[in-house]
């Protein structure tokens, strides 16, 4: 019996899934166009940053300077300023990100070897972009100074730093962009999604007629969850296949336990759901919470920002957080080959979020529902 | 946009003059070919089945709903050219509620005055008055949320009063609304109507309609009648016969009839026009109503064919429920005080009671859903106080706001509630098509959502019934339904209690409870008087044909005023 | 347009969003949050990355290379490999983001002036911290033997927010987006839950015109939209000293233009949704996640391919955070970013007349 009216629920909670064309519509969106969307353009990489420059020194020396600034593609060049006034308009209205003042007689003291300096005005308005500008200003004279001694760099006497990058070697964004709109998807779609359908059951009255059949709450949540549940695990497939396909993104690890993996991670988010679904009383009040929950969630999961600059009490706080566990088993199992040896503990936090969401869902459910 | 000075534009000519309005939605005409006039002062009633247009009409009425047919002028305006003006000068009061819960009622009356011109000065004065006149002067500080349904209904209706319209539409005033309300609710209308304010009013209490001075029956859009209730009645007059239950020969006499009523002690017909058939011993002639009037007019609804499977229930005879001193407590309210009650199988048994009098949250502890605070209750051979696993399984339910899945089709709400309950899937497809059979509906692959109100009322009904059960609530399940609709649905309820079936019932119509086996009132969360109709016109000292409105307007008397002793002598 | 009616609707609005305390409760804390977790986590510069050593010349020399890198703040030594197997797995399971080798003979190739090798391993899959964290580490190795005086130097100088902090440059977005966020999603629903619970019916029957139900709607969530801006600038400038360059009002001035575009999309959505669900998700698409992600918030607009910059240049969120950031960290207005302003201005009166016409639809 207790089966049948399992199989029941489930074949409901389907229909009623599959039906709502917006739900479906979100979901595929987050799981394809985002995914393709936000690494393409989210990135605090440096590239075709407005450069204007104002060149007192007119010499084939400033003019090699500013040919190193704008043989890369962090640089467009924009603009040839006349006097240093100038840069401010430019830096002000935004124009301009960067703007390098070659002061006169700047060949001349190179000639002369003696130190020859230069202006390099950031706009420190975005921190981040900045502290970029500023690496690079730095990286790009480097390498101006090693074509002016001409050939192949001298071995110069010291240490000789040999980075090697692993996993990633373009050091590219694009990679952990990508992964983590996986992350942020199933997060979205698997919180709201249960929250909402709970919360209609109310709204509409309908809980009140599940109460007086025999379904037991455990079967209540579980037809919440799996709907959900499969609808990401395949909207997953979509997303790893434009991934793969435009961002070259590898798959060193197995996949099917990359699955299994996205399958605990997604519960932990539908329990989360399920959690704000039986405490609301409104959609109003669920879909806010939902929704707007999942600021604090994606922010203490270091997708946004690396969690060891984040101060201690954060730091901390970070380990509620599903998404972080999950992008660095995303980040494992795709570049790093990782698998259950590596990820077990991070499995195991998944595992252990969920299972306390669920019961707390539970026992506020029997509270109010006796 | 002022309110004064255009007085007297209509001040000799009707109000409303309607010629051959109609409105399509796309290729489906949703009502076509209305004409009507109304003078100051005259109440006509728009009554008609489910999907007649009577929502269609007021709308248009209202300015709100351009027609796409016909002409019409209401106040002096055009109803093509000037909707907004008619919108902005006629009081509408719509289905549902058209109150802001979360505002007190002084509030919600500030905010109704506030969008309909009325200048401040008079705003007050007549607030007061409206308020006195609808009794909510001392409730002026609370939650438009936390007021009964009736005073609610009230509440709206004086904020469409605010303005004092010439014209007033309301769509289903009594929808949910307790008995005593009901009277007050007319009381207030009534002395509009005297100071020449023309009211239309769509509903589906016949009664109501009885008070108009014309009545407009429509019929999928179409108008089939428009003439006072008398006319009407006088229509149907030697076509009306009731003769007593004992001598009826079976339900399965094949009599040519228009309408067959079942109740507790006798039987109610309509005969055909030119029709006479022979008819059983102890028929006797009786006045028609407008009720007699509706079903006469109206095409005739399937019958509900369905003979019951015998031996359905478990105990028959036996006692489904036993409830001694039941008391449900929130805090410090008492929404139940020391119900006992014992209820037979095969019986049919109504509670009736105003608005908040404890019925809904009685029947809600009955089937689990609250534990009560204090006493015992039996439903169905097992104690709810365990817990609603005991019940679940051998009680229907259904409750009072519609709770089906709008986004299923009715196909699919029966199969998930068969599932629910745990049938397989043969018991599953029997159970469906019985319940489907009994209650006269055929599941199609239409969205609840789309359904008429009446369609989904006997929708949940057999979602209810699905798993056979011993017991059955239903919590006012006949709210808004035309009368042809509700007589076949007691009907059906008739067939389940002659099969064993113990049924409760809540109802706002009182003439239903005399379909019913036995009469509950309930009064401020107590049950103060049970038995059979006779027996309590008996009671109260009533006359033996008194209508089961006087027995409960007596009962509700006598237990007010016993609590306002108790409170003297405490 | 009756100014009565107007102040009728205005007055019910305050005194429902004011009886919904979750609501409430929500659109001011959840700024606050924001905020909070915006003005301290959010930041690029990495401290504390975790190193991991080999030190297989075990020298004085190579012990002072390591102690370099646990003397600048960025590192933090968390493990010591005594052998080479051990690092492929210690990167693998995410423990350390970089791992100094320094080979055997380090100190003799030193001492011989010659050049010595020595090995950085980038765990390179969180990409902008590996790319600070190796910029770093070869600027610790390269400056430990030597230092050459560089023949050209780049005196560089960082403008408007010179410490770097992310504080300044996140409260002056958080306006534009946090402004985009709740106005728009409440106005869509307040109206939709009118639709859903038929309270319309009666607007639609009153004299009541589509303006002045609008301008009643819009007025107070615009004022909760107010009160929200004020309390993120109130806080940025007390709580987390943000400079505050530029002149206030003008900053004001162009917030209530902006709060209009953001009310205005939410008439558009109720415009659109008949159910609160559908509101809030087409809420979401086409104000929140625009103005979260393609504005300039975080990541900056110009590196962006053309094709994503025309699609976050059409949302006016990047257009005021621009603004934004210019009053208050570089201290200049409307006479350098009036283009800003014109087009905000611009947008307003499209949305506000889109509003119109779809509002003026009745219940047909």
């Amino acid at each position: 019996m207790g089966v049948r009216v399992l199989t029941g629920l489930l074949r409901k909670e389907f229909a009623q899934f599959f039906r709502d064309r917006i739900m479906m519509f979100v979901v595929l969106w987050l799981y394809t166009v985002e995914i393709v969307m936000c690494p393409l353009a989210l990135t605090f990489d440096v590239r075709h940053s407005p450069l204007a420059v104002v060149d007192h020194d007119r010499t084939p020396a400033s003019r090699a300077l500013l040919r190193a600034y704008t043989a890369t593609e962090a640089f467009d060049f924009v603009a040839a300023l006349a006097r240093d006034a100038d840069a401010e308009a430019w830096l002000d209205r935004g124009d301009a990100g960067l703007v390098l003042i070659v002061p006169p007689g700047f060949q001349r003291a190179l000639v002369r070897g003696e130190p020859a300096r230069y202006q390099a005005l950031i706009d420190g308005s975005n921190s981040n972009v900045a502290a970029n500008v500023k690496a690079y200003v730095h990286g790009i004279n480097a390498r101006y100074l090693r074509g002016l001694a001409g050939g192949p760099p001298r071995p110069a006497a010291g240490l000789e730093p040999v980075t090697r990058v692993w996993y990633n070697p373009p050091l590219s964004s694009n990679m952990f962009m990508a992964l983590s709109m996986i992350a942020l998807a199933g997060m979205m779609v698997g919180t709201a999604l249960p929250a909402a359908s709970l919360v209609r059951e109310k709204e509409q009255g309908t809980i009140e007629q599940l109460l007086v059949t025999p379904i037991r709450a455990w079967q209540l949540f579980l037809a919440k969850t799996l709907p959900p549940l499969c609808t990401c695990l395949l909207a997953i497939f979509p997303g790893v296949l434009l991934m793969a396909w435009l961002f070259d993104v590898p798959m060193r690890g197995s996949f099917g336990f990359f699955l299994l993996e996205s399958a605990v991670f997604l519960l932990s988010a539908i329990a989360l759901g399920v959690f704000i679904g039986v405490y609301v009383q409104t959609l109003q009040q669920a879909l806010l919470l939902s929704f707007f929950g999942l600021f604090p969630i994606l922010f203490l999961s270091g997708t946004v920002t690396p969690i060891e600059s984040m101060p201690p009490f954060l730091q901390t706080l970070s380990l509620l957080s599903p998404l972080r566990y999950y992008m660095d088993i995303l980040l494992g199992v795709f570049l790093k080959g990782a698998g259950w040896r590596e990820l077990w503990p991070e499995t195991l936090a998944l595992a252990a979020l969920a299972v306390g969401l669920y019961a707390g869902a539970l026992a506020a459910f029997r509270r109010r529902y006796r | 946009m002022d309110s004064s000075g255009m007085d007297g534009r209509w001040a000799d000519g009707p109000l409303v003059e309607l010629r051959e309005i109609g409105r399509r939605h796309g290729e489906r005409a949703v009502l076509g070919g209305v004409s009507l006039t109304l003078a100051p002062g005259r109440i006509l009633a728009v009554v008609g089945p489910d999907g007649a247009g009577k929502t269609t009409l007021m709308q248009i009425l209202a300015g709100i709903l351009p027609p796409s047919e016909g002409e019409g002028r209401v106040l002096g305006r055009d109803l093509r050219r000037e909707p907004e003006a008619v919108a902005a000068r006629v009081g509408y009061m719509s289905q549902g509620f058209t109150l802001y819960d979360r505002l007190s009622v002084a509030e919600n009356l500030e905010f109704a005055a506030g969008i309909r011109n009325v200048p401040a000065a008079l705003r007050e004065a007549r607030a007061r008055r409206l308020l006195a006149m609808a009794g909510l002067e001392h409730v002026t500080g609370r939650r438009a949320g936390a007021l009964s349904g009736g005073m609610r209904k009230k509440l709206s209706l004086i904020g469409n009063l605010i303005h004092e319209p010439p014209l007033l539409l309301l769509d289903e005033p009594g929808l949910g609304v307790d008995p005593l309300s009901r009277r007050e609710l007319w009381r207030m209308l009534a002395e509009f109507r005297a100071r020449d304010t023309a009211i239309i009013v769509a509903t589906s209490y016949m009664d109501e309609a009885e008070r108009a001075d014309a009545v407009l029956l429509l019929h999928e859009g179409q108008p089939v009648a428009l003439d006072s209730p008398a006319a009407l009645a006088a229509s149907c007059a030697g076509r009306v016969y009731e003769w007593p239950t004992a001598a009826g020969t079976a339900a399965s006499e094949p009599l040519p009839l228009r309408s067959r009523k079942q109740l507790a002690d006798r039987v109610r017909a309509v005969l055909p026009e030119g029709g006479h058939a022979a008819l059983p011993a102890g028929a006797v002639a009786v006045a028609p109503d407008l009720e007699d009037v509706f079903v006469d007019r109206t095409p005739p609804l399937p019958a509900p064919a369905a003979p019951w499977p015998a031996a359905a229930a478990a105990h028959p005879g036996g006692e489904a429920i036993v409830v001694s001193e039941l008391s449900l407590r929130f805090g410090e309210f008492v929404a139940v005080d020391r119900a006992s009650l014992r209820i037979a199988a095969g019986e049919v048994v109504a509670f009736l009671g105003p608005n908040g009098a404890g019925k809904t949250t009685l029947i809600r502890s009955l089937c689990g859903l609250h534990k009560p605070s204090a006493g015992t209750a039996v439903v169905a051979g097992a104690d709810v106080a365990a817990g609603r696993r005991r019940v679940q399984g051998r009680i229907g339910y259904m409750s009072q706001h519609f709770s089906l899945y709008p986004d299923l089709t009715a196909g699919e709400n029966l199969t998930f509630f068969a599932s629910a309950f745990g049938l397989d899937r043969a018991a599953a497809r029997a159970a469906i098509a019985w319940a489907c059979a009994v209650t006269g509906l055929e599941p199609d692959g239409q969205w609840v959502r789309s359904l008429s109100g009446a369609t989904r009322q006997r929708l949940a009904l057999a979602c209810s019934l699905l798993h056979r059960p011993e017991v059955l609530f239903l919590d006012e399940p006949t709210s808004g339904v035309d009368p042809a609709s509700r007589y076949r649905f007691w009907t059906v309820i008739r067939q389940l209690a002659a099969a064993g079936m113990a049924i409760v019932v809540t109802t706002h119509y009182l003439a239903e409870a005399e379909f019913c086996h036995r009469i509950c009132l309930m009064h401020n969360g107590r049950l103060f008087a049970q038995g059979a109709l006779a027996e309590l016109r008996a009671r109260y000292g009533l006359a033996p044909d008194a209508s089961v409105e006087d027995v409960f307007i007596a009962g509700i008397a006598r237990e007010d005023s016993a609590a306002a002793a108790g409170e003297a002598a405490a | 347009m009756n100014l009565a009616r107007v102040g009728a609707v205005i007055t019910k609005e305050t005194r429902e969003l004011l009886r919904d305390p979750i609501t409430v409760w929500l659109c001011f804390l959840m700024p606050l949050v924001m905020l909070f977790l915006f003005g301290y986590a959010v930041t690029l510069d990495v401290e504390n990355i975790r190193l991991g050593v080999l030190d297989q010349d075990r020298t004085p020399a190579s012990r002072a290379l390591a102690m370099r890198f646990t003397a600048s703040h960025y590192f933090e030594r968390v493990r010591d490999f005594p052998q080479a197997h051990a690092i492929t797995e210690s990167l693998q399971r995410g423990e350390l983001t970089l791992v100094l080798v320094i080979p055997h003979g380090t100190q003799r190739r030193l001492a011989r002036g010659e050049t010595a090798p020595v090995q950085l391993l980038v765990d390179g899959s969180y990409a902008a911290t590996s790319l600070l964290a190796a910029g770093y580490a070869e600027a610790i190795v390269r400056g430990f033997a030597s230092a050459p005086a560089a023949a050209v130097e780049p005196a560089v100088r960082i403008w408007y927010n010179p410490s770097l902090r992310s504080v300044n440059y996140i409260v002056p977005g958080l306006f534009g987006v946090i402004l985009m966020a709740f106005p728009p999603m409440l106005t869509a629903l307040a109206i939709v839950r009118e639709k859903e619970s038929g309270t319309i019916q009666q607007i639609y029957a009153s004299p009541l015109t589509p303006r002045e139900f609008m301008l009643g709607k819009l007025l107070p969530y615009a004022g909760v939209a107010f009160g929200e801006m004020l309390m993120v600038v109130g806080l940025g400038y007390a709580w987390f000293r943000v400079p505050f360059a530029g002149n206030p009002v003008e900053l004001f001035a162009v917030a209530g233009l902006y709060v209009l575009i953001t009310v205005g999309i939410g008439l558009l959505v109720s415009a659109l949704a008949k159910t609160q669900v559908a509101a809030m998700l087409i809420a979401l698409t086409i104000a929140l996640m625009p103005s979260f992600l393609f504005s300039g918030f975080l990541f900056p607009v110009f590196s962006m391919p053309l094709m994503m910059q025309m699609y976050a240049r059409a949302f006016p969120t990047s257009y005021f955070i621009d603004f934004a950031r210019g009053v208050v960290l570089k201290g200049v207005g409307v006479e350098v970013l009036w283009f800003n302003v014109v087009w905000l201005a611009a947008y307003t009166a499209a949305v506000f007349l889109l509003a119109a016409w779809l509002l003026k639809k009745r219940v047909a």
